[in-house]
């Protein structure tokens, strides 16, 4: 090497890139290998085994199951719960990031902490956690019976008010973690000029405030949709049979009734599900990303 | 800088709105720590008499407790070190070489994160079971791998971002080998991020919960595994320590983390006057 650098300047140069380049392909490989063989390629048997018959000829038979009868109300389901879900950690979401950008920085420091935390412990033990609280003699039902609220106890659990509650904790922390940078980049300087114009809270909230966050609060709330769409411990734990979702569907016919075929089909209509989600989000960024250049300049 | 005036009822208003929102947060997480010394598991909050009845319980003669930690540990272990290995190479490649499809890898990379994970479970449990593997710990650490390697590959390139190549450079300028500058610059400065990625491979592996209980047979149950069946089948009192243990266990991990990229911070700002620190976020913060 050194003595090539002596006798040619102009082609280590190349060499180097080369090299370089054939350094980053051989390190590229086990990720690439591992995921082509261990993902992506079972993504494709999915695929195949969906669009299969007994006989092994091509049929959209199982799609044509899995869009009918009780299938399809399992789908409505999922989507149901998600939409509720994602509205609602969109909400609590915003009203915390939003309370957490205005905290002095030790506490909202903390305050992180306590929405990261719970993201990193086990959500089949979070799970848990309110199946204790929500029951007819669990905390929430004690302390809303001591304040003599009306009709208490409620039913909190094995209904779908309770897989909403329970989702919606899990999904809380993506939305706040990505209002709470979305809110950390608004300008503070543009709501004082509106509002040294006169411009009142309300309209400050609605004039400017909002439409500056609205590309963050939208993909939060398709980002929490997504993850809610393929939930499965939650739900099968907090709901009743009213709560049944599309990964409880697909569990049970693996492991119970050994319909692979179905819940093939099942999983790639998720998945297809999941894919508009993500180009949703995709593009809501891409248009944020240009009104965004639109006001600088 | 001007801001906005700051009403007092506004203050309260929003202090309570986070409490409670932190409340929400929080509750599910203390109400097991608490309970689980409480004499009577499953309902009465706050607890009238305490115990540590339960602990005992995970280890008396009988339980299946030891067999399927012992599994799990094993388990996210092996992932560990299979997830270490991509992350380190993968992360090299992203980061220190010129890789045609470069935006190819990144999206394959995230794909696993992306993608519901009972599909990734379904596909893997298809995979496997022709194979006659369905139980094994090696499979299942295989598939956990899917999942954890892509958040190792994640950390460590922030990780490696965040060491400035100039110091690399400069070793190789005053002749140390390729493999000198990875003991004696690179890896040293990279040591607070591959401990960060190990520790959360290790968590994503043994919390793991859909491909274990695709991939699982009657011998082979990991702890989430476990922990799902005794709420579904038999209410067992003694899953509320596990339960326990697992947040302890988490927190401590994450603990861990804040620890090492605390020590680690100082290191490369004394080698360097340029403050460059742009890979060393928060704990936590780029696995999302």
């Amino acid at each position: 090497m050194a003595a090539l650098t002596a006798t040619a300047p102009a082609r280590p140069r190349k060499l180097l890139a080369s090299r370089k380049t054939r350094v980053g392909i051989l390190y590229a490989l086990p990720v690439v290998v591992y995921l082509l063989v261990l993902f992506v390629y079972p993504i494709f048997t999915t695929l195949f085994l969906s669009l299969k018959n007994a006989d092994g000829s091509l049929t959209l038979h199982w799609y044509a199951e899995a869009l009918t009868g009780v299938n399809l109300s399992v789908l409505i389901t999922t989507l149901r719960i998600s939409a509720e879900t994602a509205l609602l950690s969109l909400v609590f979401g915003f009203l915390l990031a939003n309370a957490i950008s205005r905290l002095k920085p030790l506490w909202a420091a903390l305050a992180m902490l306590i929405v990261v935390v719970p993201h990193f412990i086990s959500a089949l033990v979070r799970t848990y956690g309110w199946i204790i609280l929500l029951g007819d003699k669990g905390l929430v039902n004690e302390t809303l019976g001591a304040m003599s609220v009306p009709g208490a106890p409620f039913r909190l659990l094995y209904n779908e008010l309770g897989v909403v509650i329970g989702t919606t904790s899990m999904m809380l922390p993506y939305t706040v973690l990505l209002l709470y940078g979305v809110m950390r980049g608004v300008d503070r300087r543009l709501l004082a000029a509106a509002s040294s114009m006169g411009a009142g809270r309300v309209t400050i909230f609605r004039r400017i405030y909002l439409p500056l966050v609205a590309p963050g609060l939208a993909s939060a709330g398709l980002l929490s949709f997504i993850l809610s769409l393929g939930y499965y411990i939650t739900p099968a734990l907090m709901g009743g049979p009213n709560q049944t979702m599309i990964a409880t569907l697909i569990n049970q016919q693996v492991t119970k009734e050994n319909q692979w075929n179905g819940a093939a089909a099942q999983g790639v209509i998720l998945l297809l599900l999941t894919f508009a989600g993500l180009l949703l989000v995709k593009l809501v960024s891409s248009l944020g990303a240009s009104r965004k250049k639109r006001s600088a300049s | 800088m001007m801001e906005l005036r700051k009403t007092l009822a506004g203050r309260i208003t929003l202090t309570a709105i986070a409490t409670v929102i932190l409340l929400f947060l929080a509750l599910p997480i203390v109400v097991i720590l608490v309970t689980s010394f409480s004499n009577n598991a499953f309902a009465a909050f706050p607890p009238d008499s305490w115990t540590l009845g339960w602990y005992k319980a995970l280890f008396a003669d009988g339980s299946k407790w030891p067999a399927a930690l012992t599994l799990s540990a094993f388990v996210a272990c092996l992932s560990t070190v299979f997830s270490l290995i991509i992350g380190v190479t993968a992360a090299t490649a992203l980061t220190r070489s010129e890789l045609p499809l470069r935006s190819a890898v990144y999206a394959l990379v995230l794909g696993p994160l992306l993608i519901p994970q009972i599909v990734t479970a379904l596909g893997l449990f298809l995979l496997f079971e022709p194979a006659a593997m369905l139980g094994s710990p090696i499979a299942i650490a295989l598939g956990h791998t899917v999942l954890a390697s892509p958040i190792a590959v994640l950390i460590l390139i922030a990780t490696l971002r965040g060491i400035d190549e100039r110091l690399e450079d400069a070793a190789a300028s005053m002749g140390a080998s390729r493999l000198t500058i990875a003991r004696r610059i690179t890896f040293p400065l990279a040591a607070p991020g591959m401990i960060a990625a190990a520790i959360f491979s290790f968590i994503t592996s043994f919390d793991e919960f859909y491909i274990s209980q695709f991939l699982s047979s009657v011998d082979t149950v990991t702890l989430p595994v476990q922990v799902y069946n005794s709420l579904t089948f038999d209410i067992d009192p003694s899953v509320t320590a596990i339960s326990a243990i697992l947040i302890a266990f988490a927190i401590l991990a994450l603990a861990l983390v804040a620890l090492v990229r605390w020590l680690g911070s100082g290191r490369q700002n004394s080698l360097l006057s340029v403050e460059n620190t742009a890979g060393i976020a928060a704990p936590g913060g780029e696995t999302v």
